[in-house]
């Protein structure tokens, strides 16, 4: 990996980072639509956003108030989703679809396992709304932004 | 505005706690946490709280700055209880109207809301007492072990210093470009939420821009310096396990001895 | 158009272990068509008493009066924005702003928020984009992006100005550019000083831009007004100045130092050009 690649990464966790911290009170809430998560569509870009959106997810919840458990789930659920939307880069549509699906599952999985809330699907559901809200509502229009700008990022 | 956003939960103090190894307070709340699942009563629970509660005395970190972790999730917390305390069936207590109140649902309420509470306050601990870049630090050495397994632990390690230490820059690029765009006349406060998003873009663009900017000189800076990546690099402050260490890692497992213990006698 | 400030104070994060009193009691006025210069160390109080000149801040006490508009600390949204409209602030590395995919729309976006018609617009735009030095039907359709240094802050600038302010406020304009674009960029603010006729606010670190460009300067230090005056008078209290840390403009500075040799020079010297004739002047008289 070299340091051009490394320090790729980083910004966009960063970027991420950032977004979530600035506009806190809906990204850490009960009902997450977290705007930095529209960003979830950068794999289609760079290559570099698959670890970076990882460690941005890490990031953001380290310096947020959830505990050991959200770091833990909400990173590698980001990380996984992120490694199959660069899969998926060839097709628009289904690129933000991962992060819903992973997120939805996994963060599920953890609400209700973990934190006890009743409903295995309803907890899913509740998740895969908030991302599908982030991710198409605000991630597609992402898409077409960056790719107008595509030749100015590279 | 964003001046006062003050980053992470650190919580600054000298206490035993504070001078742990970061590897250490890691692993702890993680063996503390699965204990916390595999605890079987109340008493497992009650146990848990007591030494959660010295932990927490010997942290010296203030009751309101514990709290606070309890804020975010208190809804959910809230949620969970009503929801768990109507969903079991079994011996009715009280009814209200078709919803009845059961004493499993009871147990069970009572059950999951302080297993969540003891969750939360453990896993804020930790942060409250380690500092972000000791997170990575320790979970750097931790990851090193799967460096065999071709997870790049120093690439990542690496990659979350940064981040962290561009998180205050890139905070007040994105408070500059606010303030410069509003004297243009935008307006971030009105409107539903499509509206605002897209009136986001002329923060975006520029912040995104500014962004690639910063790493490419960065790049440009680190290679100047020579850096070649994670081979035999060395640090200036190690990590130091000591005798304080020994002491946690011994608590630790004794803890979880009494929870096993408690799991298989009394559950 | 004037603008009056009266005993502004304003406290960041008050009550928190981080409060800090950023502006002490500062009070002055500027008159129709001025040009005025403030100077200051970093953390003197000139980022805050300019943000509060646009609005972007509201002051804890003492009120801001921007052409009979009065901003007070629970000063209303509507006067507030009124006043962002009338006075136009192009930030340090204002390039760094720019966002939309051609330079036409970046240009559009100020007086698109202002709510005009679309002829009115592109008329502005036009009108900007040649005060800046640039030619409308060749750079309009180009993506700021890629344009040069120089010409992304021209831009930039374009973009303030296409708001047509009665009061235009730059901070460090100059910052991080060559000598021959910096005279440029200078010679160009002063330019549309004259051709609109406007409040010129420019804050600077550089002696000799003030002095040229500035008809009154207010010396900031500390969160307080400690000099107020035209260059003349400012550059005067050479003492003072240097004590704060400041510097003098070129003529001024060397002037000084020949005084302190003891040559018998006049106190107003502040250019080279002043320099040059008073020192013949000395030695003629010797």
């Amino acid at each position: 990996m070299n340091t051009k690649k490394i320090i790729q990464a980083a910004i966009i966790g960063s970027v991420y980072a950032v977004l979530t911290i600035v506009l806190a009170p809906v990204s850490y809430g009960p009902v997450q639509v977290r705007v930095s998560e529209a960003m979830t569509v950068m794999p289609a870009f760079t290559p570099a956003a698959v670890p970076g959106l990882f460690i941005g997810c890490f990031v953001a919840n380290i310096l947020g108030p959830y505990g050991i458990v959200d770091i833990v789930c909400g990173s590698f659920a980001t990380l996984a989703a992120a490694l199959v939307s660069r899969r998926l880069r060839d097709r628009p549509f289904l690129v933000p679809l991962p992060p819903v699906v992973f997120n939805g599952i996994i963060v599920g999985s953890m609400l209700h396992f973990a934190y006890g809330v009743p409903g295995l699907w309803a907890c899913m559901g509740w998740v895969a709304l908030g991302q599908a809200v982030a991710c198409y509502a605000l991630g597609m229009p992402l898409m077409k932004l960056l790719d107008r700008y595509r030749s100015v990022l590279e | 505005m964003i001046r006062d956003i003050t980053l992470g939960q650190y919580y600054r103090g000298e206490s035993f706690i504070h001078d742990l190894d970061p590897r250490t307070k890691i692993v702890c709340t993680l063996v503390y946490i699965i204990m916390l699942f595999i605890a079987g009563t109340f008493w497992g629970l009650a146990f848990s709280a007591l030494c959660l509660g010295v932990t927490v005395a010997v942290s010296k970190v203030p009751p309101a700055f514990i709290f606070r972790g309890l804020k975010p999730v208190f809804l959910i917390i809230l949620f969970t209880f009503v929801l768990n305390m109507f969903m079991y069936d079994g011996k009715i207590i009280f009814e209200l109207g078709f919803l009845h109140v059961t004493e499993e649902g009871l147990h069970k309420a009572f059950f999951m809301a302080a297993r969540l509470i003891l969750l939360i306050i453990g896993s804020s601990l930790l942060t409250l007492t380690t500092r972000p870049i000791g997170l990575t630090d320790g979970i750097e050495s931790l990851l090193k072990p799967l460096n065999k397994i071709g997870v790049p632990s120093h690439e990542l390690a690496m990659m979350m210093t940064i981040a962290l230490r561009f998180i205050p820059t890139l905070l007040e690029e994105t408070d500059k470009i606010m303030k410069a765009q509003q004297a243009r006349g935008a307006d971030f406060e009105t409107g539903n939420i499509f509206s605002r998003a897209r009136k986001l873009i002329p923060i975006l663009v520029p912040l995104f821009i500014s962004a690639f900017r910063i790493a490419q000189d960065m790049a440009m800076a680190m290679e100047a310096r020579c850096y070649r990546g994670g081979e035999g690099r060395t640090r200036m402050n190690g990590m130091k396990m000591t005798a304080k260490d020994g002491v946690a890692w011994i608590l630790i497992v004794l803890f979880a001895a009494a929870l096993i213990c408690e799991r298989i006698l009394l559950a | 158009m004037t603008i009056v400030v009266e005993n502004l104070k304003h406290t960041y994060s008050p009550g928190s272990p981080e409060e800090s009193l950023a502006l002490n009691g500062v009070s002055f006025e500027v008159a129709d068509g001025e040009s005025l210069g403030i100077i200051g160390h970093t953390g003197s109080g000139k980022t805050t008493l300019l943000q509060h000149l646009n609005g972007l801040l509201k002051p804890d006490s003492g009120t801001i009066t921007v052409n009979g508009t009065v901003i007070t600390g629970d000063a209303e949204k509507e006067d507030v924005l009124m006043v962002r409209k009338k006075v136009g602030f192009v930030f340090q590395y204002p390039e760094y702003q720019l966002f939309e995919e051609t330079v036409e729309k970046d240009v559009a976006f100020g007086p698109r928020n202002l709510e005009l018609p679309e002829e009115e617009i592109k008329r502005r735009v036009r009108w900007a984009l040649e005060m800046v030095g640039l030619d409308y039907d060749d750079i309009k359709d180009d993506s700021p992006f890629n344009l040069s240094g120089g010409q992304k802050r021209r831009v930039a600038i374009a973009g303030v100005i296409a708001m047509e302010p009665e009061v235009l406020i730059l901070d460090e304009p100059t910052a991080g550019l060559d000598p021959k674009a910096h005279d440029d960029i200078l010679a160009m603010i002063g330019d549309i000083h004259k051709k609109t006729g406007n409040i010129n606010i420019l804050v600077s670190h550089n002696m000799n831009d003030v002095t040229r460009f500035c008809d009154k300067i207010l010396v900031m230090d500390r969160g307080q007004k400690v000099l107020y005056g035209t260059p003349g008078e400012v550059f005067s209290e050479t003492e003072k100045l240097l004590a704060m840390g400041l510097d003098l403009p070129d003529g001024a500075h060397i002037a000084h130092r020949l005084r302190k040799e003891g040559m018998d020079l006049p106190d107003d010297i502040l250019t080279i050009d002043q320099l040059e004739r008073e020192i013949l002047k000395a030695k003629g008289r010797e």
